[in-house]
């Protein structure tokens, strides 16, 4: 079990000693339950730091966020940040390394253990609590306890938990520079892939039709995009804004400039949104699982990235994030690649 | 016009609506939204996860087509919306109280043709809120109420097994003189009870939005405050709380090309979004609204300073959805009362 006490004088030390600028966690909301990013200064905010199965967010994508500040402002970091990170935010944040992103003594990675119980899915919880509201959860070794109202209601893990830590197959930060909780690799309470699994296990028409529906409904609010710490382009494919416009440059220019993808939320635009990104988070996504639950109108998102991931792991072996030094999966080849073209 | 309506007839009003498509709140794919319905229509809904502006103010909106031969002059051609009106069924009362606030925004200075067209054959059947469907409701806070009929046209309570159903405009009482039969007297008890509802659904403790009149000002001396960036640290910049507003009316204008010769396209309305980092970025690589404190700030002082500045009323109903759907947990009720509480 992690005792947040430890987690908490880990941030009030490093900020007492000026170790850190800044140190980037969970603390209660105004939500209910729910826990909300957090980002504290000095080491009187320690006690607000809180780590429960409500902590769904990657923060790496804060990591970025302070990169481009600093890159904005035209400033070097004075001293690193420190960060609580999951399993999957801790490759994450070494994917972002792999990709020079920031350097390793950039960042103190605070590495908590999911210890076999990840983080709760809303949407499964929602549909067991039937309307009412939890203000508090916790985990006994077996089942979430939520209170509400109504009294204690518990519920077993499978049902509530996020379906990515249902099928983790590494709910362990090995990143770190310290870390709590224990170990409980190999635990987890389905097989990777699963979902994806179910999913192909549909024949072609019928999954045509699930993602003609879905993509039908995107509204294109780019949350998946905006959520996700491997999405840090300057220039997404969607938006076309660094269109440099001189005094030569044409009301023409500006109109027949490349769109890839028009702005209007139909099917042919959000397919072209959705497996552009799906393609461009091959070997990179490590399933935090962050987009899926961002999206505010239950695109299945997730299943496309689970289906690049479980590619590049078939075919390649591919780990994303497994460690700083090890390669990425589109900046290298193997020399016993059977395709002809690479070598 | 006030009548009762039997539970069980509520489908024979609707089959008795021709000529109107009749939408309703559907659970699809684990969220609520308004869907044309035909037959059964449920209320048991709590809000949807968008509001129905989009019926309205469509999400894209085609202005027209252009085409162009070489050598020949552009033609273009406008696409009318069309003429089918439709009914909303379960409307909520932050969600009717929108309809007013669009229609200003659409009819200020300069009438919007397309919104017009749309809005003119829009009704809105609301059903009042016995208790609020969400944790983060705060109607009452904004000048609404859970039973305010502003925006809709007829107003429905429930009273168990049935409804109680009042007409608010000339609209409405035409919806419900389409199926006359349908509905009963209200007897001294129904009207008895549905007093009762009301008050205790006004009673329902909510969060909310401290003393709101007095935030435009607050709000107005505090634009250059540092709370706006300590607020909106976690702010990813995605379009949730706008897209699913039932006040945000923002939109982008863009021609789509289909094809380069002969040149072929469509000049296209798009919901636009303050949140984006785009949405203010100038051709020079300048962006007057540089982080998302500035974002925040824009989006908060629109719905509590400038709109109350332009028309006299707050432009946000309290609906919520931009807190229960904010993956990160900005709360606006959070940050109006912060930012007022700290104003100079």
């Amino acid at each position: 079990m992690i005792n947040i006490q430890d987690i908490r004088e880990t941030a009030r030390d490093m900020l007492t000693k000026g170790e850190v600028r800044a140190v980037i966690g969970y603390r209660r909301g105004s939500r209910g339950m729910l826990a909300e990013p957090t980002f504290i200064t000095s080491a009187e905010q320690a006690d607000e730091l809180v780590w429960d199965p409500t902590c769904f967010h990657n923060l790496s994508l804060y990591l970025v966020h302070d990169r481009k500040f600093l890159a904005h402002i035209r400033k070097n970091a004075e001293a690193p940040v420190a960060i609580v990170a999951k399993g999957c935010d801790a490759r994450s944040i070494v994917v972002l390394m792999q990709e020079h992103y920031f350097k390793r003594e950039d960042v103190y990675i605070i590495g908590v253990s999911c210890e076999g119980t990840g983080v709760l899915d809303e949407r499964k919880l929602a549909k067991h609590l039937n309307g009412a509201q939890a203000s508090n959860v916790a985990f006994d070794g077996g089942d979430f306890v939520f209170t509400t109202a109504e009294g204690e209601k518990r519920l077993p893990a499978r049902e509530v938990m996020a379906d990515r830590c249902l099928e983790c197959r590494i709910p362990f930060p090995r990143e770190h520079n310290i870390v709590f909780g224990e170990d409980k690799t190999g635990r987890q309470l389905e097989a990777p892939f699963a979902a994806l699994t179910r999913f192909e296990a549909q024949g072609t028409g019928a999954r045509w039709d699930f993602w003609s529906h879905h993509f039908d409904r995107c509204i294109r609010c780019f949350a998946c995009r905006s959520v996700c710490p491997m999405c840090y382009c300057d220039e997404c494919v969607v938006d076309s804004i660094t269109f440099p416009v001189t005094t030569e440059t044409t009301a023409e220019d500006k109109a027949n400039r490349i769109r890839w993808i028009e702005r209007s939320a139909v099917r042919s635009e959000n397919i072209t949104y959705l497996m552009t990104r799906a393609m461009h988070l091959a070997g990179r996504c490590t399933d935090c699982g962050e987009c899926e639950r961002a999206c505010p109108v239950n695109v299945p998102i997730r299943l496309l990235n689970n289906k690049m991931e479980r590619e590049a792991r078939e075919q390649f072996g591919f780990e994303p994030g497994a460690s700083i030094g090890g390669p990425s999966l589109v900046a290298s080849f193997l020399d016993r690649d059977p395709g002809d073209f690479i070598r | 016009m006030e009548k009762i309506l039997d539970k069980k007839r509520i489908d024979d009003w609707i089959a008795a609506l021709d000529n109107w498509d009749i939408q309703g709140p559907v659970l699809e794919d684990d969220i609520w939204s308004y869907q044309p319905v035909s037959g059964a229509v449920r209320l048991d809904h709590p809000n949807t996860k968008q509001s129905p502006k989009g019926l309205a103010f469509p999400q894209r909106e085609i202005f027209f087509k252009f085409e162009q031969i070489k050598g020949e002059a552009p033609r273009l051609t406008q696409v009318v919306p069309d003429e089918q009106r439709h009914a909303v069924f379960g409307v909520r009362p932050c969600d009717g109280r929108g309809v007013p606030r669009m229609d200003l925004v659409f009819n200020d200075h300069v009438e919007d043709n397309y919104y017009q067209a749309r809005r003119k054959n829009v009704a809105y059947v609301g059903l009042a809120c016995n208790k609020p469907p969400s944790a983060n409701c705060f109607c009452l806070s904004v000048g609404g109420s859970p039973v305010s009929t502003d925006g809709l046209d007829v107003q429905m309570t429930d009273l168990g097994d049935r409804y109680f159903v009042k007409a608010i405009t000339e609209t409405g009482k035409g919806l419900m003189a389409a199926a006359g039969k349908l509905f009963a007297e209200p007897s001294a008890a129904d009207q008895k009870q549905v007093k009762q509802v009301h008050a205790e659904a006004v009673a329902y403790p909510q969060r909310a939005v401290r003393n709101v009149e007095e935030v435009p000002a607050k709000l107005k001396a505090s634009f250059k405050s540092p709370l706006w960036q300590e607020l909106a640290q976690a702010c990813i910049g995605c379009g949730i709380c706008t897209f699913l507003c039932p006040t945000c009316h923002c939109f982008d204008i863009n021609d789509e090309v289909q094809s380069k010769a002969p040149l072929k396209g469509i000049r296209v309305r798009t919901w636009d979004n303050c949140q984006f980092p785009d949405f203010t970025m100038h051709s020079s690589g300048h962006n007057p609204r540089e982080n998302t404190g500035a974002r925040l700030r824009q989006r908060v002082a629109h719905k509590f300073q400038y709109f109350p500045e332009n028309f006299g009323m707050p432009q946000c109903t309290g609906c919520g959805r931009c807190i229960s759907e904010c993956p990160v947990g900005i709360d606006i009720i959070n940050v109006v009362n912060k930012v007022a509480e700290n104003a100079a």
